[in-house]
C-alpha cells in the first residue's frame, strides 16, 4: 500500500507521558510510516533512559521529522543529547507534562541564551 | 586594520541583537506558559473521560504500535518562506489533511471509541490548538537560535580586534 507517496510537509514526532501522547495524536500529530516506524512513544515508569536517548536519536536521524515534542522531565534525563543537537531542523521543544510544570530555567535553548550575557564578559 | 568606526559599528550591532534576543526570550516564554495552560486544560477533559467512560478507554492500549497498520498524520508542518528576509528564516505552519481512509488518513477519535463523548471532543480542540503555539513556539525559537548564533560571530568577531 502506498500511502506515503508525494506527501507535502514534515511531522511533528512526539515522546512523552501516556496524556501528553494520547492528546497530540488526538490533535492529528501520529504517523506510523511503511517502514512500521511511529513518530511518537509513550514514556512509561519501566522505560528505560537509553531508550529515551535511542528514540530521540532516531528521531533526530530522520528526514521527515520536523519538530520533536518531548516532556521537559524527560528531556533532563537526555540533557546532554538534548545539549549537543544545535542545528534548527529539527527543532526539539521541551513542553511541560501534567504533573511537571514548565521550567524556564531548564530549557535548552534558554541556557544558551542566558551564557550570552556572561557577566564577565560584559565587563571585558 | 579595524577602525574606531567598524569597532562602534559593531557594538552598536551587537546591542540591536541583544535586545532582539530579549524580545525572543520573552515571546518565547509566553508561548510556552500558553501551551502549558492548554496542554492542562487538554489534560482536564482527558481526564473527564476517563472518570465518565471508564480508566481504560483513554490508554495507550488503544494508540497503535509497530505492529499496526500504517498510517498518515493528519496534521504536517509545511515550511513558507518569510517576504521580509527569505535567504535567513523561514516559517512554519500548519497544514491538515481531511480525514480520508482509503489513502490512510484515519479519524484517531475513533480508536478511543465510535461515539465519542464531548468532554473527550473538547478534548481535541484543545490539542489542536496546543499544536498551533507548538508552531508558534519553534518559529520563535529558530528566531531565537539565529540571533543567539549572530551574536557568537559578532562576540568573536569583536573579541579578535
Amino acid at each position: 500500500m502506498a500511502l506515503h507517496s508525494a506527501i507535502r510537509g514534515k511531522l511533528i514526532s512526539v515522546i512523552g507521558d501516556e496524556d501528553t501522547c494520547v492528546g497530540f495524536l488526538l490533535g492529528g500529530v501520529g504517523e506510523i510510516n511503511k517502514n512500521r516506524h511511529p513518530n511518537f512513544m509513550v514514556v512509561d515508569k519501566n522505560t528505560a533512559v537509553s531508550e529515551i536517548e535511542d528514540c530521540f536519536k532516531r528521531f533526530l536521524k530522520r528526514d521527515d521529522i520536523d519538530i520533536i515534542l518531548i516532556n521537559q522531565n524527560y528531556a533532563e534525563l537526555i540533557r546532554h543529547v538534548i545539549d549537543a543537537h544545535t542545528s534548527p531542523v529539527p527543532a526539539v521543544l521541551e513542553i511541560p507534562s501534567k504533573d511537571h510544570p514548565y521550567d524556564a530555567s531548564k530549557d535548552s535553548i534558554l541556557r544558551r541564551a542566558r551564557g550570552m550575557f556572561n557577566p564577565e564578559d560584559l565587563v571585558r | 586594520m579595524p577602525t574606531a568606526e567598524s569597532k562602534e559599528s559593531a557594538g552598536q550591532l551587537l546591542d540591536e541583537l541583544y535586545l532582539d534576543m530579549f524580545h525572543l526570550i520573552e515571546e518565547h516564554t509566553k508561548c510556552r506558559i500558553n501551551i502549558e495552560r492548554t496542554n492542562a486544560s487538554g489534560a482536564i477533559l482527558l481526564a473527564r473521560t476517563k472518570y465518565q467512560q471508564g480508566g481504560s478507554t483513554i490508554s495507550t492500549a488503544q494508540i497503535p504500535t509497530e505492529n499496526s497498520g500504517e498510517f498518515n498524520a493528519l496534521c504536517r508542518v509545511v515550511s513558507r518562506t518569510r517576504d521580509v528576509d527569505p535567504k535567513t528564516s523561514m516559517e512554519i505552519s500548519i497544514e491538515r489533511h481531511m480525514v480520508d481512509k482509503e489513502n490512510g488518513y484515519v479519524e484517531p477519535l475513533h480508536w478511543f471509541s465510535v461515539l465519542p463523548p464531548m468532554s473527550l471532543r473538547g478534548a481535541v480542540l484543545k490539542f489542536k490548538d496546543c499544536i498551533e503555539l507548538v508552531v508558534e513556539s519553534t518559529n520563535l525559537q529558530r528566531e531565537l537560535n539565529t540571533v543567539l548564533r549572530s551574536i557568537g560571530k559578532l562576540r568573536q568577531y569583536v573579541a579578535r580586534q
